[in-house]
């Protein structure tokens, strides 16, 4: 008899968890349930649909659902899970239908923290995370003068330069003393925070977003600093994982909420499997778990959780987080953490800065690279790192994560080999400048 | 919240707040800091000075000592004789 593989959600995980099932064992039952009307799409494209960059919503789909039809997987559209028994490894289906496991995975996703202010009930709060929802949306955006933005994470930042590129008087309301304050530096964030200046944006910072006003739609938004008229806000709090089916169940959760997890994806209930922003993974320096990470994150966690609920035997690796994004008229990105994270921890480091340039000084559209290291003060090896500039900030957070990884020292950087090629490498490469002025204020 | 996820949480948040406040200070200049948000009197004015001052060992000793996916088997670990972090 096959095994069968029930998975509940349909995103990054979930869909890697299904296609890995049946790759490892072509002959297994793989059900998923998603209380959606697709899979199989890229949320993270949304805000650039939003601010025009890319022209249409169909563009963000990768695959129709008869793809999956075809890969033998049985997708139920529209289902929502309502309760989960591992004694009699069972589920239930739109609070009707029972459905048996031999193995579940659990990729539930994420839900966006509660503001916590009055007139949450008010219409034209907009959550961004469906793409049916989005393309409603998307209609109702030619038509809204301004919007506030609540929240600079990292879909605030993305939404703020989308609805800003769109012409869209925008309005990004925080309560922290700089964009995206509780993963970047202030000296990263502050070329971003100049060219939104130039795009029109406004900005309030250090300000407290106290209630949603409205009669039936929002009109403002109240504030500690005062009143901003609204006819949209764009909810962009924390990413929450989505774990009370799972806690229900009697799966253990850890200190995030994220459901606790080894490194086969394996919960602390057998047969039970979980990934994604549902699940905390811990960090690779400093051990700590954490959740809600990257789709990337989520969808090679299903694919390790998807295979071991298969048969097969695959570990998924702590996480060293490389990030980046393009936030205003720049691309910001890093590894780990920042000085402002690794002083909230109390994590010892040494930090060096340089500002580069991607090309050579003489080559057209030559960009500008900042880049700041952290490192452990007592082996000089590279724990963190944070980046602004131009383009080439993928690539240098990719490589860097690797660095942290495999343990790569200030000295390792500072006299690093580099491509050098006007047309896409500088003489001097800003990581190894960097290092060097790490090295430097270590022997002060 | 569970108690676990409520103490992640208030630490987090304020000691996020007191960084974020010692390096707007740097960038911005001490004027530019607003007083902070009503609330959080014990987690202020004692438990971020108290955690300051404990060493970086003692501090990862009582954060990993909480409930989370650190706990289970991670192969990675095994194989690493780095102290994290430190």
């Amino acid at each position: 008899m096959s095994r069968r593989i029930v998975i509940v959600g349909g995103g990054a995980a979930g869909i890697g968890a299904a296609g890995a099932a049946k790759q490892v064992d072509p002959a297994a039952d793989v059900t998923l349930y998603t209380e959606y009307e697709d899979v199989a799409y890229s949320p993270c494209g949304i805000p650039y649909v939003h601010g025009k960059e890319i022209p249409t919503f169909e563009a963000l789909f990768l695959q129709g659902k008869e793809a999956y039809v075809q890969a033998g997987i049985d997708i139920h559209y529209e289902t929502r899970v309502t309760r989960i028994d591992t004694t009699r490894r069972e589920v239930l289906a739109n609070g009707e239908r029972t459905v048996s496991y031999d193995r579940l995975v659990i990729t539930t996703g994420f839900t966006y923290a509660d503001p916590g202010i009055p007139g949450g009930d008010l219409d034209g709060l907009y959550y961004v995370k469906n793409i049916r929802r989005a393309m409603e949306w998307d209609k109702v955006l030619d038509s809204v003068h301004s919007a506030v933005v609540l929240e600079a994470s990292p879909l605030g930042l993305e939404m703020t330069t989308a609805l800003a590129h769109r012409g869209i008087e925008t309005h990004l309301v925080d309560s922290h003393p700089w964009a995206l304050a509780e993963v970047g530096d202030p000296d990263i964030m502050q070329p971003v925070q100049d060219s939104w200046d130039e795009m029109g944006v406004h900005m309030h910072f250090n300000t407290r977003a106290e209630a949603l006003l409205g009669s039936g739609h929002v009109r403002a938004v109240k504030t500690s600093a005062g009143e901003i008229s609204a006819d949209l806000v764009v909810i962009c709090t924390h990413k929450r994982p989505d774990s009370a089916l799972a806690r229900a169940a009697g799966v253990g959760l850890g200190s995030t909420g994220g459901i606790i997890v080894d490194d086969r994806m394996a919960t602390t209930v057998e047969g039970v499997y979980a990934a994604g922003d549902c699940a905390e993974v811990p960090h690779g320096v400093t051990r700590v778990p954490i959740q809600g990470i990257s789709g990337s994150h989520a969808y090679a966690q299903g694919k390790v959780a998807g295979a071991n609920a298969a048969g097969g035997d695959r570990f998924y690796q702590p996480v060293y987080v490389p990030w980046g994004m393009v936030a205003g008229k720049w691309m910001i990105g890093g590894v780990s953490f920042g000085e402002t994270l690794a002083t909230a921890l109390g994590v010892p480091f040494v930090s060096g800065a340089a500002d580069g340039i991607s090309r050579a000084r003489y080559y057209p559209d030559v960009k500008k690279v900042r880049v700041k290291l952290l490192a452990e003060p007592a082996h000089h090896r590279l724990i963190g790192a944070q980046m602004v500039g131009g383009e080439g900030i993928k690539e240098r957070a990719d490589f860097l994560a690797m660095a942290v990884k495999t343990g790569v020292t200030l000295e390792d950087l500072a006299w690093m080999e580099n491509v050098y090629s006007p047309p896409i490498g500088a003489l001097n490469e800003p990581i190894a400048l960097a290092a060097q002025n790490a090295l430097a204020r270590l022997k002060d | 919240m569970r108690p676990a996820e409520w103490l992640r949480t208030n630490s987090e948040r304020y000691l996020l707040e007191a960084a974020q406040r010692s390096m707007a200070a740097q960038h911005y200049g001490k004027a530019a800091l607003p007083p902070p948000a009503p609330g959080g009197v014990f987690w202020r004015r004692a438990f971020v000075p108290v955690y300051r001052r404990l060493p970086w060992s003692l501090k990862h000793r009582i954060i990993t000592a909480m409930p989370g996916s650190h706990r289970r088997r991670w192969r990675a670990f095994d194989d690493d004789p780095r102290q994290p972090g430190i």
